[in-house]
């Protein structure tokens, strides 16, 4: 019939009627037409269910506890009888205090508010109403349209703490990055101490390209950085003009601003990389800012160019090094090591033989990589870095003939081992810098020699065969926070004696190195700060007369 | 005859009643507004609430006084009056005893005595209406 359908419609509509009555109410009801253990309002229980619950995890259920007087069920389980069974109880329980709500004539006051189901009616009305893409506004800081925002206080100044967006006059540095997919978003703020590389891609036609604001120069240095107690402007440091084919050159003169604009159906001096440095105090203050800028030419059929973007943090009057660690060594940073250049005397001042670039791998604490072949004489500088915390074994197989000599067999397999550049200091601190001499550890070396036979101890030259290296390393600073720090770096060296084969036949012998990490660390003491002590002292001249 | 008619017992009942009045305004409005915080008020719930309350303060004051100035000149009209005043303020009682949004223990018992001293007071009103009458 016609009715059941409507009516079903309707029975839809409108949410199920809320259940008040105190007897029918359980919350520990959850699966249905089962049991649940220990709720004792459960109706799907039996009593031999009843028999085996140890406590009622609902003990009362009650409606709004401010009523004057109102209805109460108790449950318990009677524990003396045998099998236990459960009590229930309608009670009605007192409110006693004489601010207590004796009637109300306002239904919605101890309910919850039923929530409008959405109709054919209503329905634009609620979208419009609670529809949206996000649940929560964006914060106000982030708006760029209200020129009210909080003007920069010229007392104040602006320390940055790790992580927390650069601000400028306006909103914030941005540094373009892809958001979801790779089109370019302008909203992402540069944070402190946070160096990103990100690349993105704009969509842009050529015709209107020195309209289009990403694409000009203008729009990453106009603003400036609150920073300190006056703003940081943000200097052009160089322009790099790329052209169609790819080719770069670096101008002169990078005072000239240059606009993108449209030339020969080519859109030339467009943004193609922005690549910011800033430079900071060690309390956080930012001092200096500056901007490498890519300039490109796009061509006509383009419909979208890809920009690249970098910032690098650099503390003023440092090199700019990769750091393992602030201060202590990061588990899995690489252990930074260095050299004390000849003619430098100590402790004048270190030097790095090749500073602040990561990708020589000479500046670092490095062991022998194994490789497939396994062959020690044909790997030659295959080398991985020291990572801190991860102990590290390599080897090789070193096939000696009888037709090898020792003495350069012996320098090889040394170099083999220790690498082309062997350090002779490590950094105490992820974060030693290289004029800090007493934050760099010795290299400790080592040599053992495994002696076949006693008496051939000179006689027979020694081959190294297998090195060594234990850092040990201990807790520093605070209970909460400990950081690491090595304090003694050990490289030990083990040679062998090589016995002279007879002519045609060779021997295989395994070559090994090995980074073991120890942590030396005592177990911490907490310290308290001393009880303050009561300091009375007589005046000088107290018993003036009389003494 | 010099025997007095203004009735002393509604003298002392109008006296008390308005000093008791002073505390039951201040008493249920103070529990207006802690009612307003603790609970769910809506503002079209509250708006009749205060506004029975002062009603029934504006009503209390030319009530006491008519009552007052009837009884003190023995004039019938004057306490006539009151008593249609205090019919007036009863009704508005009644509303804030049964009606209220919510209806707290405390308001109850401060009602019902407002409410057994109007309706003494009527009495007491009614008969010295007759014998001024008389």
């Amino acid at each position: 019939p016609a009715d059941a359908p409507d009516a079903a419609q309707a029975l839809a509509r409108s949410a199920p009627a809320p259940v008040t009555d105190v007897a029918r109410l359980c919350v520990c009801d959850l699966l249905v037409a089962q049991c649940d253990a220990n709720c004792c309002c459960d109706p799907d229980c039996s009593a031999d269910d009843f028999s085996l619950f140890t406590t009622c995890s609902v003990p009362v259920v009650t409606g709004d506890s401010q009523l004057c007087s109102q209805k109460a069920a108790v449950y318990s389980l009677d524990v003396e009888a045998n099998p236990p069974e459960r009590i229930f109880k309608l009670i009605d329980q007192v409110n006693p205090s004489i601010f207590c709500i004796h009637a109300t004539n306002y239904k919605q006051a101890l309910y919850l508010k039923s929530p409008e189901i959405p109709t054919p009616e209503n329905f634009d009305r609620l979208l419009d109403k609670f529809g949206g893409a996000t649940f929560s506004a964006e914060p106000d800081s982030w708006n760029l349209d209200t020129d009210t925002q909080n003007p920069p206080d010229a007392n104040e100044t602006y320390r940055y703490e790790y992580g927390v967006p650069v601000q400028t006059e306006d909103a914030f540095l941005r540094l373009p990055s892809p958001v979801v997919s790779s089109w370019c978003s302008d909203e992402n703020p540069a944070g402190f101490l946070v160096n990103q590389a990100t690349k993105c891609i704009r969509s842009l036609s050529v015709e209107k390209c020195d309209s289009i604001q990403a694409l000009s120069m203008l729009f990453y240095i106009n603003s400036s950085i609150l920073a300190a107690v006056f703003q940081v402007n943000i200097t052009v440091q160089s322009i790099v003009v790329q052209s169609l084919n790819g080719m770069r050159t670096l101008l002169n003169s990078s005072d000239v601003l240059r606009l993108p604009m449209v030339l020969d159906g080519l859109c030339i001096n467009a943004v193609l990389g922005v690549n910011y440095h800033i430079t900071h105090t060690d309390t956080g203050e930012i001092i200096e800012a500056a901007a490498a800028f890519v300039l490109g030419a796009i061509s006509k059929e383009a419909l979208s160019i890809e920009q690249s973007f970098k910032i690098s943090f650099t503390q003023e009057n440092t090199q700019p090094v990769p750091l393992s660690g602030n201060p202590g060594y990061v588990v899995g940073l690489p252990v930074r090591a260095g050299f004390r250049p000849q003619g430098y005397p100590s402790p004048a001042g270190f030097l790095f033989a090749a500073l602040a670039l990561s990708s020589n791998k000479h500046s670092q604490l490095t062991i022998l990589q194994s490789t497939s072949t396994q062959d020690c004489l044909a790997a030659q500088g295959a080398r991985a870095p020291v990572l801190f915390g991860y102990n590290m074994i390599s080897g090789c197989k070193l096939r000696i003939t009888a037709a090898m000599k020792c003495q350069p067999l012996a320098q090889t397999l040394l170099d083999v081992l220790k690498g082309q550049s062997f350090p002779e200091y490590v950094a105490s601190f992820g974060n030693s810098q290289a004029q800090d001499v007493l934050d760099w550890v010795p290299i400790t070396q080592l040599h053992i020699s495994e002696q076949m036979t006693s008496n051939t101890l000179q006689s027979s030259c020694q081959i190294p065969v297998s090195l060594g290296i234990e850092v040990k390393w201990t807790k520093y600073g605070s209970l909460v926070n400990p950081q690491a720090r090595i304090v003694n770096v050990t490289a030990t060296i083990t040679t062998t004696t090589l016995k002279q084969l007879p002519s045609g036949r060779e021997r295989i012998i395994p070559i090994m190195s090995s980074v073991v990490f120890t942590d030396i660390s005592s177990p911490a003491e907490p310290s308290y700060k001393a009880w303050p002590t009561i300091n009375i002292k007589l005046p000088f001249d107290f018993f003036y007369p009389f003494v | 005859n010099s025997c007095q008619l203004s009735s002393l017992p509604l003298q002392i009942l109008l006296y008390v009643n308005g000093v008791y009045y002073i505390f039951y305004f201040l008493a249920t409005l103070a529990m207006v507004i802690y009612k307003s915080q603790v609970f769910s008020y809506p503002d079209d719930f509250l708006a009749p609430d205060l506004a029975v309350l002062f009603l029934m303060a504006i009503l209390e004051v030319p009530r006491l006084y008519l009552g007052f100035k009837g009884n003190l000149t023995e004039a019938e009209a004057p306490l006539g009056l009151s008593l249609g005043l205090t019919v007036c303020s009863v009704v508005l009682c009644v509303y804030l005893l049964l009606w209220q949004t919510y209806v707290l223990w405390a308001d109850v018992l401060l009602n019902a005595v407002l409410l057994s001293a109007y309706g003494l007071e009527s009495g007491l009103k009614v008969t010295a209406i007759a014998a001024f009458v008389s």
